[in-house]
């Protein structure tokens, strides 16, 4: 091949029409590029991009045995593709192109006709200067395993799921907790629409669980993973349920057995409602299988329950209970993966002021939402204040909803928007009206956002229905005397008129947060966050749910605060970029990657400190003898950027088609005066 | 003051060890102010080795030097330890070297001493004049004892010490595995005042300045062979492929030259001062270095050499970072 | 007193800010000094603070890098390198005596071409007003 050969440079000048040849002395310029060194062939066309244009490069290359190409033209972001795939065509590497911006960065942003042919003139030069020192690039493709593994099983999780099992690919499916659902499955109605969160959401449930290319591993968690785009390696831990996953058939005997029944706080129902150590989150838990909760069972905490040894062994009929299970590792591979871990909401004792740790009839909108719920600890009326036994206990009578609480409030950290919060307050204003159409309902906000479908007709309806809506922050809520009235004092920034306002039932509008325990799948996955503490998308606007690392997406909560519908539709977005590196069943590979000379390479790991990717590693390296580390690129995840190659103090480091020695020459040429 | 008796009995409890493969201390030279460093593997050679203001070279640079040594085909490496003496501005070196992995801890066994300052040649020489005499030199806290053959002179710590001394932090070892001798006081802090004085000339005094500086260099590299933190395998100054900087000594390739080193050693220089120190046309080196040490501690908040579990300052961020010249 | 010249300035810019900005100058035809030459690289972490030195050297007047704004990087992290890196190369340039109006640095956006213009103009002026770089400008040596 005539590349291995001394540089033979063709230049080609575009007229651009008249765009480049109205300001730029195009015959001037190829005259000067045919006296720089390497080049064999400069001629100047109308138009390099037609396919004339192109044929006369391609015959050059055969006849001239061209082995380096400059095309002095518009942008490379704009045609660089094009001559690169017409150098391929002629047969030669095609990353023996180089473009001189003769139109964007010279024609066209400047007027005196001298001194942008004499800028033509170097820009083409800084181009030969480089092209001299350009090398041959591969273009690699590597396989995709046709199987995705999703993080999380809400409803983000869920959906995604779905939709990549439905297209015919496997799907590996992760839950932290006992039960797929999350957030939504803790809901009673959604907004703006009333559904009932649950009878959308459980079909869901259950046709996960029983897909035939689904499989789900719940009270599992991620412990590891390893690989690139196309070729993940994931180990799994499932935790140990205590109970024999495949004979326990969810009847529910021992849970009412159960010694500590009726006596732990429940996640699912945030803590309002009681469970037992061995428990089913909620009724409609998938899959209806038992978990015996290892921080609180007697029998594994202290070794010994009751005097007769554990009451859920005895009253379990198919004998599922094992108190000796342990903790087991999955291994898996996967081409794909889908990040859809959620939220958590605000943790209101960060706002003490407004007393939510101190009093029960304070309390959270997912507090609420599980105090309205049928399936609630309450079923579904909203009583406080009842005795241990579930008895006693008062029906509210004035309610207060506070908006923005944890969110678009610096002082907490949070300065955006949740999103989801004037929706949700309204809803439940809403539903409060309905079980209690007496009560007295009040709204504090500091503004109301009802930017979605249905949402403002939505909100209206609700102010109609009696609800007044006062607008203002407040600034502390306290305890009044003995009995369960709260004052909340607020200024209605409307009138500028403070207020004390009592109400015995105060709910929180609480924002949404990125998970506590984020930073574990941002270490997993070498992921970023956003200022907000979310992920980070690839892009904000063009590419929602990639992220920097290929083949990772983003579904749901985890990127932001939203609502179902939003999340549905980028869990389907996720589901739909995982379907279309699995279909086509390749990945390309970027050529222009970081190499490293092992033998100037020093080992420091600066590199693999600025490497955003976490392309590189170092490795043993026998150097002369001795064993010493040295930089290794994974050309399947380095995107090219360089950034090694400036943190590099030896100059080991160098991105393809960007080294040093292929830049210094053009600081050499543009850096002399003309 | 360190018992040079304990110094040699640990020097000789370590060279036993069948893990240590030799020690670096210092030795009486032969003649001048400044001890000779001495690489024992023998602990019956424990006997020559001091410690007392003299022992000013920095020994760290030893440690990396040693990690580059060809084996001869089919042999075995000898992975076994290097000890080395440290005073407290060179283990900051043994840290920073550390954080950019050039070894791990286990390779090194780090035989620390807290001191109170080491002779500055020149100063001395101003002093004392040229001395073809073998020196020996005690410090208290205020004052330092020169014994030149017999000739015992006594003058203030800030007429004879090396400047580094006179702002030193860091007095006691930051890393070692054996102490030799009591932790010393820190008795001096560094507030930098000389780059502020520096700063207040305008731009052409500077370059008069340097102009007049860089023209004597000669490009010994003597200045980069001495620092404990220049051990790539090929330094770019002398790579051929690209070649950055060219091997005429001009004012031109000069400039370059010290811009590069003091670049390469922004975030890294752990300001023993030995480039300044064996610098043969006396270049005033470290006026560099410690501006970038300065400006590093003021923008970025970092230190090298302190944290061995740290980041490397060029290879890390913080979003915060200022950026007020940027448009 | 510098007599008027024209400076000569060597500019870094990212393919995918800043290259970008630079393009939509040109297709929004905003005119600006012809002084400014770009050189491309994919990522303003790409360039190595030693390019300006060597870029003085040479005999530029001045240079300027630019790249994404925070947090907007392609590469995600690449510009905040870059700043750190320049704004330490630039204090040190300046310790050496070489006037800091030489060395500047920009966030230019893929849709900042009025900001690219600006930002041309005004790194010409400053190379303008520090006049001709030849503190250490490489000799031409002819054999």
């Amino acid at each position: 091949m005539a590349e291995n050969y001394r540089p033979k440079i063709g230049v080609y000048v575009c007229h651009c029409g008249i765009n480049i040849g109205s300001v730029v002395d195009v015959p001037a310029v190829v005259e000067y590029a045919s006296k720089l060194p390497g080049v064999a062939v400069s001629r100047e066309y109308t138009y390099m991009c037609s396919d004339p244009g192109q044929n006369l490069i391609k015959e050059d290359i055969e006849k001239e045995e061209l082995n380096r190409v400059i095309v002095a033209s518009c942008s490379p972001r704009m045609h660089e593709p094009t001559f690169r795939k017409t150098l391929k065509e002629a047969g030669i590497n095609p990353y023996f192109l180089e473009m001189a911006n003769i139109r964007e960065q010279c024609s066209w942003v400047h007027e005196d006709r001298d001194e942008a042919t004499e800028k033509a003139k170097k820009l083409i030069e800084a181009s030969v200067a480089k092209a001299l020192l350009l090398e041959a690039l591969e273009e690699k493709e590597v396989d995709v395993i046709p199987s995705c593994l999703i993080i999380g099983a809400g409803i983000a999780g869920i959906q995604a799921a779905l939709d990549i099992a439905e297209a015919g690919f496997k799907v590996y499916l992760v839950e932290k907790t006992p039960s797929v659902g999350g957030h939504m499955a803790q809901l009673d109605k959604t907004f703006p629409t009333l559904d009932c969160s649950a009878c959308i959401l459980t079909p869901k449930m259950v046709d996960v669980a029983n897909h035939p290319n689904i499989e789900l591993m719940t009270y599992s968690q991620l412990e590891e993973i390893s690989g690139y785009v196309g070729n993940f390696k994931a180990k799994i831990r499932k935790k140990a349920r205590y109970v024999n996953f495949d004979t326990c058939t969810g009847c529910g005997v021992c849970a009412e057995n159960c010694r500590l029944a009726g006596r732990i706080p429940s996640e699912f129902d945030e803590f309002i409602g009681m469970r037992g150590a061995i428990y089913l989150p909620f009724p409609q838990a998938v899959p209806a299988k038992y978990t015996i909760d290892p921080q609180r069972c007697l029998q594994l905490t202290k070794g010994k329950c009751g005097k007769e040894g554990p009451a859920c062994v005895e009253a379990c009929g198919p004998g599922c209970i094992d108190f000796e299970q342990e903790d087991e590792i999955v291994e898996i591979e996967c081409g794909t993966v889908i990040v859809a871990t959620g939220y958590d909401v605000f943790d209101c004792r960060r706002k003490p002021e407004y007393g939510w740790e101190e009093n029960a009839n304070v309390m959270t909108g997912l507090e609420f939402e599980r105090l309205v719920s049928a399936s609630g600890p309450t079923g579904g009326k909203p009583i406080l204040g009842r005795d241990k036994k579930g008895e006693g206990g008062y029906e509210p009578k004035k309610v207060a909803f506070i908006h923005c609480v944890g969110s678009r409030d610096k002082s907490v950290g949070n300065e955006y928007c949740s999103r989801v919060c004037c929706m949700y307050l309204a809803k439940q204003a809403h539903l409060i009206r309905d079980k209690l159409p007496e009560a007295e309902i009040t709204v504090f906000y500091m503004d109301v956002r009802a930017f979605g479908k249905g949402f403002e007709e939505f909100y209206d309806r609700v102010r109609r229905e009696g609800i007044r809506y006062v607008r203002g922050n407040p600034s502390e809520i306290y305890r009044k005397g003995d009995d369960h009235t709260m004052v909340i004092k607020v200024e209605d920034t409307l009138t500028g008129t403070p207020l004390e306002y009592e109400a015995d039932l105060v709910v929180l509008g609480v924002g949404l947060e990125p998970r506590s325990d984020i930073r574990e799948i941002i270490d997993l996955f070498k992921l970023s966050q956003s200022t907000d503490g979310f992920f980070l998308e690839a892009h904000p606007k063009l590419r929602p749910v990639d992220t920097a690392s290929d083949g990772v997406f983003l579904a749901g909560c985890c990127q932001g605060p939203k609502d179902i519908p939003d999340t549905v539709a980028q869990a389907k977005g996720a589901a739909s970029s995982a379907l279309i590196l699995m279909a086509y069943g390749k990945v390309k590979v970027e050529a222009q990657v970081s190499v490293v000379n092992p033998d100037e390479c020093r080992g420091c790991g600066f590199c693999v400190e600025v490497c955003p990717f976490g392309a590189i590693e170092l490795v043993d390296e026998n150097r002369m003898g001795n064993i010493v580390k040295v930089a290794l690129v994974n050309e399947a995840l380095c995107k090219g950027c360089g950034s090694c190659a400036a943190a590099c103090l030896s100059g080991a480091i160098q991105p393809r088609s960007f080294k040093d020695e292929q830049i210094l020459p053009q600081i050499a040429v543009l850096g002399v005066k003309p | 003051m360190v018992d040079e008796k304990k110094l040699q009995d640990k020097a000789k409890e370590t060279l036993i060890r069948d893990d240590v493969r030799r020690l670096i201390g210092w030795k009486r030279s032969t003649y001048g102010y400044e001890a000779a460093p001495a690489v024992l593997t023998d602990a019956s050679q424990a006997d020559q080795l001091i410690f007392d203001p003299t022992c000013v070279q920095n020994l760290a640079s030893f440690i990396s030097l040693e990690e580059k040594k060809p084996v001869a085909r089919g042999a075995e490496p000898d992975t076994r330890k290097i000890a080395v003496m440290v005073k407290g501005c060179d283990s900051r070196a043994i840290v920073q070297q550390l954080v950019e992995k050039a070894y791990s801890r286990d390779d090194v066994v780090v035989l620390g001493i807290p001191c109170m300052g080491v002779i500055d040649r020149r100063k001395a020489e101003k002093l004392f004049g040229e001395t073809a005499g073998q020196v020996s030199a005690k410090v208290d806290k205020e004052k330092v004892a020169v014994d030149i053959e017999g000739d015992v002179k006594t003058v203030d710590r800030k007429d004879i010490l090396m400047d580094k001394c006179l702002r030193c932090r860091y007095p006691n070892p930051l890393v070692s595995d054996f102490l030799l001798g009591e932790e010393v006081e820190k008795w001096a802090d560094d507030d930098f005042a000389d780059v502020d004085d520096f700063e207040k000339m305008s731009p052409e005094e500077k370059w008069k300045h340097w102009d007049e500086q860089f023209s004597k260099c000669i490009r010994c590299y003597s200045c980069k062979s001495v620092c404990p933190m220049c051990y790539c395998v090929e330094c770019v100054v002398t790579q051929l492929k690209p070649q950055w900087t060219r091997r005429s000594t001009d004012i031109s390739e000069n400039t370059a030259y010290h811009i590069q080193r003091a670049w390469h050693l922004a975030g890294r220089c752990i300001e023993c001062m030995e480039c300044q120190r064996v610098c043969p046309v006396d270049i005033p080196i470290m006026t560099l270095n410690r501006k970038m040490t300065r400006d590093v501690k003021e923008m970025f908040d970092y230190e090298p050499g302190v944290d061995p579990e740290g980041e490397p300052m060029l290879a890390s961020y913080n979003p915060q970072d200022p950026e007020d010249y940027i448009m | 007193m510098t007599e008027e010249y024209e400076p000569n300035i060597v500019a870094f810019l990212c393919n995918w800010c800043s290259y970008a900005g630079a393009d939509l100058a040109g297709t929004s035809r905003t005119h600006y000094l012809p002084n400014v030459k770009i050189i491309r690289v994919m990522c303003s972490g790409r360039v190595n603070p030693l390019f300006i030195v060597n870029a003085l050297q040479q005999g530029a007047d001045g240079v300027l890098i630019s790249g994404c704004h925070p947090g907007d990087c392609h590469y995600l992290e690449g510009n905040f390198f870059a700043r750190r890196r320049f704004m330490l190369m630039r204090k040190l340039l300046e310790h050496v005596g070489v006037d800091p109006g030489r060395v500047n640095m920009s966030w230019v956006s893929a849709s900042e071409g009025a900001k690219f213009k600006d930002v041309v103009d005004d790194v010409v002026a400053k190379a303008k007003e520090a006049g001709p770089m030849d503190q250490f400008r490489r000799r031409q040596i002819n054999w």
